[in-house]
C-alpha cells in the first residue's frame, strides 16, 4: 500500500537522488519493465502461430487450446505491464510529493528579507506547475528507458531472429524517422516559446483592457483598443497554428518514415512464404513486430519535447532545493520575570536607505500596557516590527538583559506575540486559528475567547471553535476576524505581546472592555499597544508619542502617562481632545 | 437556444467565413477514414492472391501499394490535424473578439462587481475550453463514429457473421470503456480538489509568512502540507490505479476477440466461411476498432466538462449593456468656449444594487471656472458620483448635464475633450512613456504629450529617461509615486478638456510631493473648472465651494470659511488632518 508519510530527503538537488531514493518502486520498475517488454513478442508470435493453425486446418480443440493459451499469455503479458505502469506512476507519485515537501520546507525557511525579494506568483508557478512538468518528464523517461530501450532491442532481435536480411533492409528507415524528430525538437521549441510569450502578452493585454476598463472607458479608448486587440490576435492565432501543427500534427509524418521498409518487409517476406521459407502465420507476426516498431518510433518526438520541456523545469527549481531545515528548538529565556530596555534603536527596510525610527528609547516590564502613537508615518508600526527582531536593526534592544539578535529566532518567536494590521487567518477552524497547533484546552480557549470578547458571537455559531473561516477569514467579519488574530497573539501569554492597531474593525466599547480584560489577565505580559486612537490611552500604563516630522526634521520621542501628556504636550492634547469631539459630534 | 448565442454564432461565423477551409476539412476527414480501411484490403489480397497459391507476380506491385496507401494516411491524418488545428484557433479568436466587443458595451457596474483576474479567465481559459471542445470534441466524435462505421462495414463485406460478431462486441467494448473512464473521472475530481487545497495551502503560507515566522510555525505549516500532500497523494494513487489498468483490460479484450475469430473461422466449424486472407485482415480492422471507441468516451467527457466553460462565456455575453449613445453628439458643440460650461445634477439618485441607494437626490449646480470639492467619509459614494458625471454609470433617476446634455447620452469617444480624469491612483498601461499619456490615441500629437509634460513639470525627468518619451514602463520602479500622479494629471489635460475631474488624488503622498502636486493644479485653477474629491479637507486645492456628502446626501455646501464657522464635523477634521494624524480610520470610527 501507500506508505504513510511524505517525508524530506537529502540532496534533493540532485535529480538522481530522486530514483535512488524509491529504491522499492524503483526495483519493481525494472523487474516489471524487462519482464513485460521482454516478454511483448509472445503475442505476435502466438497470433501468427493461430493463423498457421488454421492455415494446417487444425482440429477445433487444438485451435481451441492455441487460442487459450494466446488468450492467457496476453493476459499475463498485460498483468506485468500493469505493474510495470502502476510502480512507474507510484514513482512520479512520491517524487512529486517528495519535491513538493522540499520545496516547501526551503520557501518556509527563507529569510523574511530573502521573501521579500522574492515573486510569490513566481514562486507558486515554480512550487506548481514547474514540479508537474519536471516529474512528467522524470516519468516518461523512466518509461522509455523499458518502453522504448528495452522493448525495440527485443523487437529488434526477435525480427533478427525471423530474417537477418529483410530486417537489416526495413528498418534503414527507423533511425531516420528519431532523427528527424530529434532535429525539429528545436524547431517546435522555438516556435512554442514564441506561442507561449505571445499567449502570455495577450492575457496581459487582455487584463489591461479589463483592469483600467474605467480609464479607457472615460477616455473613449476602447474601440481604438479593440482593433488593437484584434491585430495581435491575428498575431497569435498564426504563432499558434505554427506551434501546434509542429508539435501535434507531426507524428503521422514520422510514422510514415518509420515505415517506410514495410515495402520489403512485404516484397521479400512475400517471396519468402512462397519459396516456403516462412509460413503466412510467421509472416504476419513479422508485419505486426515491425509496424510496432515503427509506431514507437514515431512516437520518439513527443519523449524528446517531455524531456525538454522537464529540464527547463528542473533548472528552475533547482535552486529551491537546499538541504532539508528545521528550526533550532533550544530554549534559554526568562519565563517569569520580563524587562524590556530601548535604547537608540533605529531601523530601515532592507529595501530603503532611509532610516524609518532613529534614536527610540524606553523601559518596560511584565504587567504593564505601553501604548505608542504618532503622526502618520511617524513609523509606530515599524518600532512593532523592530521589537518583532524579523529583520536588522540598530541601537540597542534588551529583553531581561539580553540583546534581541542574541536569541534564537524560536526564543524569540516564545518571548514575543505580534499582532500586525491584517489578521493573517488561515483557511482553517477558529480553534486552529487560535492555537496554531498546540493543543489547548477549552477552558483555555473559552478564556482567551471572552478576553477578546468573541464569547457572544461563538453562541451563533452551531460548530463552536470548530467553525471554518474560510479563504484569508472570508466567512467572518472584519471585526471577528481582528478579534481571533487578537486571540491568536493573546493565548500564549507571552512575555511581551505587541499589538498593532488591533481595534480598528472593532468598537469603542468591546475596545474598552477588552482593554480592561488585558489590564486583568495579563499581568505577567508587557503589552506593547500601537494605535492613533486615543480615547484609551487613559487607562494605560504609558504612553510614546513619536514624532516624525520630515520638513522641521523633528524626530523626537515623548513620553508620560497620559495625564503627563496632557499637560506635557499640546499636540497629545489637542489630538485626544479632537478625537473625543469629532467623535463625540457624529455619535447620532 | 437563447442560451448558447455567443458561442454560437462565433462558430457560425467561423464557418460561414472559412468555408474552403470547412471544405477542406470534410474532404480530408473522409479521405482519412475511407483510406484507413484500405491496408486491411490489400493485407487481404496478399495472402489470399499471393502467398496461399504462392504466386509471385502482382506481390511488388501490392508491397509499393499498400506503402503508398501508408503514405496518403499519412499525408491526411497530417493535414485533418492542422486543419483542425487552423479552425480551433480561428474560433478562439472571433470569440476573445466578440468578447471583447461586448466589454465595450457592457454596463460600467460589471467592473466594480467583478475581479479582473476571473474576467481575464474567461477570456483565456473558457475560450481555450470551448475551441478544444469544438475541435477535439465534437468534430472528433464525427471523425471516430465514421471510423468505427467504416470498420463495421468492411468486416460486414468479408462476412456477414464476423460483421456481427464485431457489432455485437461494440457495446462490450464501449461498456468497459466507459467504466473505466467514469471512475476514472471521478477520482480525478476528488484529485483536482485536493490540488486545489495544496496550492490554496501554499499561497496562503507566503500571504502569511510574516505570522508564522514570528510564531516559529513554519513546522506547523508544513505538517499540514505534508498531511495534504499525502492526501493528495492518495487520490493520485487511485487515479493511477485505472489509469494503469485500463489499457492492459482492453489488450486482453482485444486477444480474447482475436481469439474468438480464429476460433470461429478455423477449418472445422468452418462457421464463418471466409479465406485466410480475410481472417487476417479481419483480425487487423478489429484491432483498429478499439482506438475509436476509447477516443469517443473521452470526448464525450470532454464536451461534458466543456459545458460549462460554454456557459460562461455566454453568461458574459447576457450581462446588461449601457445604452447607446447619441452618436451625433460633439464635444465642440457642447462645450464651443470652455469659460462657458455648467455641470448641474437634477435630483440624482444612484445604487448599485436596488433598495441601496448610493446617492440621494442631489440637486447641484457648479457654475463655469468654479472649483468644488466634494468631502465625506470612505464609501459615501464620491467616487461613484464622478462615474456618473462622466456618464459611465446611468444613474437610477434624474441626470447630470453639461450645458444641459445629459452626460449619459454622449459618446465615449467625446469624453476625452470634455473632461480629464485623474484617479486615487495611477493606471499603468502597457508602452512607452509617451504613450502613459496619450493612452495610444492616435490623434494625440507629440506636441501635445510635450506640452501636458512641461505643464506638470516632468519634462527635464522624462529627458533624462534612456529613450526619452519612447522609453519603455516596464514593473513599477521607473516612476515615483509623486511622479506618476503627475503623470496622470498630464494624461489627463493633454487634450486640453474643460473639465478637470479629480479623485483623491494625492492619497498616500507625502507632504512635499502633495505640495508640488497641488502647485501644479493651482496653474491649472485658471483655465480649467475643477470637481474634486477628498477625504482630507487642508489639502485639497483652495475651492470655492466645499460639499460634504453623507448617507449619500449632500450635508451641508458652502464656502470653505462659511463651514469652518457653521460646521463642528468640517472644524474638527480640518484640524486633526493639520495634526496630519491618521484621518480615514477616524472617519470609519464614526459609524
Amino acid at each position: 500500500m501507500a506508505k504513510l508519510k511524505i517525508e524530506p530527503m537529502k540532496q534533493a538537488d540532485r535529480i538522481i537522488n530522486y530514483w535512488k531514493k524509491e529504491k522499492f518502486v524503483v526495483a519493481c520498475i525494472v523487474m516489471f519493465g524487462l519482464t513485460f517488454n521482454g516478454s511483448i513478442i509472445l503475442g505476435p508470435i502466438y497470433q501468427g502461430k493461430l493463423i498457421d493453425a488454421i492455415v494446417r486446418g487444425d482440429s477445433l480443440s487444438a485451435v481451441g487450446k492455441l487460442a487459450a493459451i494466446y488468450v492467457a499469455l496476453i493476459g499475463m503479458i498485460q498483468f506485468l505491464r500493469y505493474f510495470k505502469r502502476f510502480y512507474i506512476r507510484r514513482f512520479a507519485n512520491n517524487t512529486s510529493a517528495t519535491m513538493r515537501l522540499m520545496l516547501y520546507n526551503n520557501i518556509m525557511h527563507k529569510s523574511t528579507e530573502e521573501l521579500d525579494n522574492e515573486n510569490s506568483g513566481n514562486l507558486m508557478t515554480r512550487a506548481i506547475g514547474d514540479v508537474d512538468l519536471c516529474v512528467e518528464g522524470m516519468r516518461k523517461f523512466t518509461t522509455e528507458i523499458f518502453d522504448t530501450g528495452v522493448l525495440m532491442a527485443s523487437y529488434l532481435i526477435s525480427l533478427l531472429v525471423y530474417d537477418i536480411k529483410i530486417t537489416v533492409l526495413s528498418i534503414l528507415f527507423i533511425p531516420g524517422a528519431m532523427v528527424l524528430a530529434e532535429k525539429l525538437k528545436n524547431v517546435i521549441y522555438k516556435y512554442t516559446i514564441a506561442f507561449r510569450s505571445k499567449s502570455s502578452y495577450i492575457t496581459g493585454i487582455t487584463y489591461d483592457a479589463i483592469e483600467n476598463a474605467m480609464l479607457y472607458r472615460a477616455s473613449g479608448m476602447e474601440a481604438q483598443n479593440r482593433v488593437a486587440y484584434n491585430t495581435e490576435l491575428e498575431d497569435l492565432q498564426s504563432k499558434a497554428i505554427k506551434a501546434n501543427i509542429f508539435e501535434n500534427s507531426m507524428q503521422p509524418i514520422y510514422n510514415v518514415i518509420a515505415m517506410l521498409g514495410v515495402i520489403s518487409v512485404i516484397y521479400l517476406g512475400g517471396t519468402k512464404v512462397i519459396d516456403g521459407g516462412w509460413t503466412i502465420g510467421q509472416f504476419s507476426t513479422y508485419l505486426i513486430m515491425f509496424a510496432a516498431m515503427a509506431q514507437k518510433a514515431s512516437k520518439a518526438a513527443k519523449l524528446f519535447n517531455s524531456v525538454q520541456k522537464s529540464q527547463v523545469s528542473w533548472k528552475r527549481i533547482q535552486p529551491y532545493l537546499a538541504e532539508y531545515r528545521s528550526k533550532d528548538r533550544t530554549l534559554n529565556i526568562d519565563v517569569n520575570n520580563t524587562r524590556l530596555s530601548v535604547e537608540k534603536l533605529g531601523f530601515c527596510y532592507p529595501s530603503g536607505k532611509e532610516r524609518i525610527i532613529e534614536n527610540i528609547g524606553f523601559q518596560g516590564e511584565q504587567g504593564e500596557i505601553i501604548g505608542v502613537t504618532g503622526a502618520i508615518a511617524s513609523g509606530k508600526s515599524t518600532l512593532g516590527l523592530a521589537l518583532l527582531g524579523l529583520y536588522p536593526y540598530m541601537g540597542s534592544i534588551q529583553i531581561d538583559g539580553r540583546e534581541l539578535q542574541d536569541y534564537s529566532e524560536y526564543e524569540r518567536s516564545r518571548m514575543i506575540s505580534f499582532m500586525g494590521h491584517k489578521p493573517e487567518l488561515l483557511s482553517d477552524t477558529l480553534y486552529n486559528n487560535i492555537t496554531l497547533g498546540n493543543e489547548r484546552s477549552a477552558q483555555e480557549i473559552g478564556s482567551v475567547l471572552r478576553d477578546v470578547c468573541f464569547d457572544t458571537d461563538l453562541k451563533e455559531m452551531p460548530d463552536g471553535v470548530n467553525t471554518l473561516v474560510g479563504n484569508g477569514g472570508i466567512r467572518l467579519s472584519g471585526g471577528q476576524q481582528a478579534r481571533i488574530a487578537l486571540a491568536r497573539t493573546l493565548i500564549n501569554k507571552s512575555k511581551i505581546i505587541i499589538l498593532d492597531d488591533p481595534f480598528s474593525a472593532v468598537d469603542m466599547e468591546t475596545e474598552e472592555k477588552i482593554i480592561a480584560n488585558l489590564k486583568s489577565s495579563y499581568q505577567m505580559s508587557l503589552i506593547i499597544l500601537i494605535s492613533h486612537r486615543l480615547t484609551i490611552f487613559p487607562q494605560i500604563t504609558r504612553i510614546l508619542l513619536i514624532h516624525n516630522d520630515l520638513i522641521h526634521n523633528d524626530k523626537t520621542v515623548e513620553s508620560g502617562t497620559h495625564e503627563e501628556l496632557m499637560k506635557s504636550s499640546e499636540l497629545y492634547a489637542e489630538i485626544f481632545n479632537l478625537q473625543c469631539t469629532a467623535g463625540g459630534a457624529d455619535d447620532e | 437556444m437563447m442560451n448558447n448565442r455567443l458561442v454560437k454564432e462565433s462558430i457560425a461565423n467561423v464557418i460561414k467565413k472559412n468555408i474552403s477551409i470547412i471544405g477542406l476539412l470534410v474532404f480530408v476527414v473522409g479521405g482519412a477514414v475511407i483510406l484507413s480501411l484500405i491496408p486491411p484490403q490489400i493485407l487481404k489480397n496478399i495472402i489470399d492472391n499471393s502467398l496461399v497459391p504462392r504466386k509471385r507476380d502482382g506481390l511488388r506491385t501490392l508491397a509499393v501499394a499498400y506503402m503508398a496507401v501508408l503514405l496518403l494516411i499519412g499525408i491526411f491524418d497530417f493535414m485533418k490535424e492542422a486543419v483542425l488545428t487552423v479552425l480551433g484557433q480561428k474560433i478562439t479568436k472571433e470569440i476573445r473578439l466578440k468578447m471583447m466587443e461586448k466589454l465595450e458595451k457592457i454596463n460600467a457596474v460589471f467592473f466594480s462587481a467583478n475581479e479582473s483576474g476571473t474576467v481575464v479567465s474567461r477570456f483565456t481559459n473558457d475560450v481555450d475550453a470551448v475551441s478544444s471542445m469544438f475541435t477535439g470534441g465534437i468534430v472528433g466524435m464525427i471523425i471516430d463514429c465514421f471510423k468505427i462505421i467504416g470498420i463495421v462495414v468492411s468486416i460486414w463485406v468479408f462476412s456477414g457473421k464476423l460483421g456481427m460478431v464485431s457489432l455485437i462486441s461494440l457495446p462490450v467494448i464501449y461498456g468497459i470503456t466507459r467504466l473505466f473512464q467514469r471512475r476514472m473521472l471521478t477520482a480525478q475530481i476528488d484529485n483536482r480538489s485536493l490540488v486545489g487545497k495544496v496550492n490554496n495551502h501554499l499561497a496562503e503560507s507566503l500571504k502569511n509568512i510574516r505570522m508564522i515566522k514570528s510564531y516559529s510555525k513554519e513546522d506547523y505549516m508544513e505538517e499540514n502540507y505534508a498531511g495534504l500532500l499525502l492526501r493528495n497523494f492518495q487520490t493520485v494513487e487511485k487515479v493511477n490505479f485505472y489509469d494503469s489498468i485500463f489499457s492492459p483490460i482492453i489488450q486482453l479484450t482485444r486477444a480474447a476477440v482475436i481469439a474468438v475469430i480464429v476460433i470461429l473461422s478455423s477449418k472445422q466449424p468452418s462457421y464463418l466461411g471466409i479465406s485466410l486472407g480475410m481472417v487476417a485482415a479481419s483480425i487487423e480492422l478489429i484491432s483498429n476498432l478499439f482506438a475509436p471507441i476509447e477516443t469517443l468516451g473521452m470526448e464525450l467527457q470532454n464536451i461534458q466538462q466543456a459545458f460549462s466553460g460554454i456557459h460562461r462565456v455566454n453568461e458574459f455575453y447576457h450581462e446588461p449593456e449601457d445604452d447607446p449613445k447619441n452618436s451625433q453628439l460633439k464635444a465642440e458643440a457642447i462645450v464651443p468656449r470652455r469659460e462657458e460650461v455648467s455641470v448641474s445634477f437634477h435630483d440624482l439618485t444612484f445604487h448599485y444594487d436596488e433598495g441601496t441607494d448610493v446617492l440621494q437626490s442631489i440637486n447641484l449646480r457648479i457654475h463655469p471656472g468654479e472649483k468644488a470639492t466634494f468631502v465625506g467619509r470612505t464609501g459615501v459614494g464620491k467616487s461613484t458620483l464622478f462615474k456618473l458625471i462622466m456618464g459611465i454609470l446611468k444613474p437610477a433617476k434624474g441626470s447630470i448635464t453639461i450645458n444641459g446634455i445629459d452626460v449619459y447620452t454622449i459618446p465615449n469617444s467625446e469624453k476625452r475633450k470634455l473632461f480629464g480624469f485623474v484617479d486615487q491612483s495611477f493606471h499603468m498601461i502597457k508602452g512607452t512613456v509617451a504613450e502613459q499619456i496619450s493612452l495610444q490615441d492616435k490623434s494625440i500629437t507629440r506636441g501635445q504629450i510635450q506640452n501636458a509634460l512641461d505643464f506638470v513639470g516632468l519634462a527635464d525627468y522624462v529627458a533624462s529617461l534612456e529613450n526619452g518619451l519612447d522609453t519603455q514602463v516596464n514593473g513599477d520602479s521607473l516612476f515615483s509615486q509623486g511622479q506618476k500622479q503627475l503623470l496622470s494629471i498630464a494624461r489627463a489635460i493633454v487634450t486640453n478638456p474643460p473639465i478637470l475631474l479629480l479623485d483623491e488624488i494625492t492619497a498616500g503622498l507625502d507632504s512635499i510631493t502633495e505640495e508640488k502636486i497641488v502647485s501644479v493644479l493651482q496653474k491649472a485653477g485658471d483655465t480649467y473648472t475643477i470637481l474634486s474629491i477628498s477625504h482630507r479637507l487642508s489639502t485639497m486645492i483652495a475651492s470655492d465651494t466645499v460639499v460634504i456628502l453623507e448617507n449619500g446626501k449632500v450635508k451641508n455646501s458652502g464656502s470653505p470659511e462659511m463651514l469652518l464657522q457653521n460646521d463642528d464635523w468640517y472644524r474638527s477634521h480640518i484640524r486633526l488632518e493639520k495634526l496630519t494624524w491618521d484621518e480615514v480610520d477616524l472617519g470609519m470610527k464614526l459609524i
